[in-house]
């Protein structure tokens, strides 16, 4: 947790941009017209003129009072930034994990109980192509497809239930297609365990074996690559964000990275650290609720 | 088990073919990029404001972008950056990381702790943002895009070679070449290289792919490549302002990353079905 704040901290002062110098001369980068006092007037207030660890420690002791500074761009406080963000990407993740799972989980296991058949061919050429295509090609076609041909959307994107159908349709095209591979062989590493056979040679129905042996199982492995995943959409989809004018983190983190906002792209990867660290803790509760062995308390191998 | 051997054959044959194959389209496309400037009809760089978005022509066979640029000689050139690139970050994150998940498996101790610390740390970032950040950071042009991929991806195959020396290390032989006087340097590069050789090239395959899409991406955001410069990511940004009229400038430069990643994707599955891992 400290290191990942002190990465983002280092990160960001290892950069040759100049906040200060950048905000004053607008964005432009015209330096001619502003004053070497100014700049270093401007540093000044903003403490850029203090040791590197000096500044590091300060800004660690206000983020832990929740205090993240002020945006260099914007002027507003970092938090409130951040904040008024955090909504539509949450919302956003949500209902992209909803529908991940809903593909992935039925997919994989229907894929992995009939291996090479219809289903297990179609899923493969399915996230072959999930993988291969990126994102924004995927984004921009559905854009043309569904905005521009078919006139159902809005080009310049759109809020409410109706601007959510497209960018989650691929963030969940992009994650189930891997998902679902990965779904298919838990499901079939289980069905492959000696239990298994045990278990129809002693003659319990398939759909018992399958549902109260083999998923209770295989969701371990499920249950923590899904965690991975919604971490992972929590922290912003920037592509995504800005082709479908999602007003998320993804895209604050892509305009605080143009603006050399490092206070507000700081407090960004700051809550991925917090998100992530919060992501692990619920994987490991839902150990629990599913693992008797580790509720118990017992070591688990 | 005697009805296995036969299928295992037949499947064999199989994948032998289909490695053949994608050998072929990968030669190919390395072939493409290389000649792109003789192949190229015309300057990807040569602007003709009298014609802009013009359709395709004998002179510029996909047409012209929104600056009269030939966007074939654009695609072309585009190869070129993406392909070298990648190769430059996968070859460089392939021996860094290597390098420092061998070491930290083999010696164990401070520098393990190290090393771990940081991957995990790394880890902890969606990949995009840390890339965007480094990016932006060091601001736009292709050297830094390469850096900043670099920094990203370097932990993956640390994390990874480290944990294939863990399997590794109880082995007997490598305790028997010890016995008889090979030296550390020597057991990791003459034993334990070898050993875990197939399966990180498999992942370098399958992560070329990877960063072509990924230099695309930084480069659709803006944060990749300078603007003139030839490279897909940069053409389907700046036509996506021609999205309603000309869905073609972003529709070429999407199907010439598709098929090279595509083509990276295949010959990874393949070699790993040759080299038998999983």
């Amino acid at each position: 947790m400290i290191g990942i704040t002190f990465l983002s901290f280092a990160l960001m002062h290892i950069g040759p941009g100049d906040p200060a110098e950048k905000y004053l001369a607008g964005g432009d980068g015209n330096k001619g017209m502003v004053s070497e006092e100014a700049i270093a007037a401007q540093r000044e207030k903003w403490g850029l003129d203090k040791p590197f660890l000096e500044q590091y420690f300060t800004w660690l002791g206000n983020a832990f009072r929740g205090d993240l500074g002020t945006s260099y761009s914007t002027g507003r406080p970092v938090l409130s930034e951040l904040m008024s963000k955090i909504g539509p990407t949450v919302i956003l993740s949500v209902a992209s994990m909803f529908v991940i799972l809903l593909i992935s989980i039925p997919l994989g296991i229907l894929s992995a109980l009939y291996k090479d058949g219809v289903i297990d061919n179609f899923c493969r050429v399915f996230s072959f192509f999930g993988i291969s295509l990126p994102s924004f090609l995927v984004s921009l076609l559905l854009l043309y497809v569904f905005g521009v041909q078919l006139n159902w959307f809005s080009i310049m994107g759109e809020g409410g239930i109706k601007g959510l159908i497209l960018p989650v349709a691929v963030l969940a095209f992009q994650s189930a297609a891997k998902l679902t591979r990965q779904v298919r062989a838990a499901v079939l590493e289980e069905l492959n365990k000696p239990y298994v056979r045990g278990a129809m040679a002693r003659g319990i129905k398939k759909s018992r074996i399958l549902f109260h042996h083999v998923l209770r199982n295989a969701m371990m492995p499920i249950l923590t690559l899904s965690g991975i995943y919604f971490g992972v959409l929590l922290g912003g989809a920037c592509v995504v964000e800005s082709i479908f004018s999602w007003q998320g983190l993804g895209q604050l983190a892509v305009s605080a990275v143009k603006s050399s906002d490092y206070l507000l792209l700081q407090g960004i990867v700051l809550w991925i650290a917090v998100l992530y660290l919060v992501v692990n803790f619920a994987i490991d509760a839902s150990y629990a609720l599913l693992d008797p062995r580790v509720r118990k308390g017992a070591s688990g191998k | 088990m005697s009805y296995l051997i036969p299928r295992k054959t037949k499947e064999k044959r199989h994948t032998q073919a289909g490695l053949y194959v994608t050998i072929t389209l990968l030669a190919m496309l390395f072939l493409t990029a290389l000649l792109a400037p003789i192949l190229a009809p015309n300057d990807p760089y040569q602007t003709n404001i009298t014609n802009q978005l013009a359709g395709p022509s004998s002179q510029y066979p996909l047409g012209t972008d929104q600056l009269g640029r030939c966007i074939l000689s654009r695609i072309l050139y585009g190869a070129e950056t993406s392909l070298f690139s990648s190769v430059i970050i996968v070859a460089a994150v392939f021996c860094i990381g290597t390098a420092l998940g061998i070491l930290s498996g083999y010696f164990g101790g401070v520098l393990d702790q190290i090393v771990s610390r940081i991957t995990t740390i790394f880890q902890a970032f969606p990949r995009m943002i840390l890339a965007i950040a480094v990016a932006g950071v060091l601001g736009i042009g292709i050297r830094n895009t390469i850096l900043a991929l670099c920094a990203v991806y370097w932990t993956e195959y640390a994390r990874l070679s480290r944990s294939l020396v863990m399997q590794l290390k109880s082995r007997t032989f490598l305790k028997a070449a010890r016995v008889c006087g090979e030296s550390h340097l020597g057991i990791m590069v003459r034993h334990i290289l070898p050993n875990i050789f197939p399966s990180m090239i498999v992942t370098a395959c399958l992560d070329m792919g990877v960063m072509i899409m990924e230099i695309s991406a930084l480069s659709f955001l803006g944060m990749g490549v300078e603007t003139p410069m030839a490279e897909w990511g940069e053409m389907m940004s700046a036509g996506r302002a021609y999205l309603q009229t000309n869905p073609w400038l972003i529709i070429i430069p999407g199907i010439a990353i598709f098929i090279s990643v595509m083509i990276f994707n295949l010959f990874g599955e393949k070699l790993r079905d040759r080299l038998d891992l999983r």
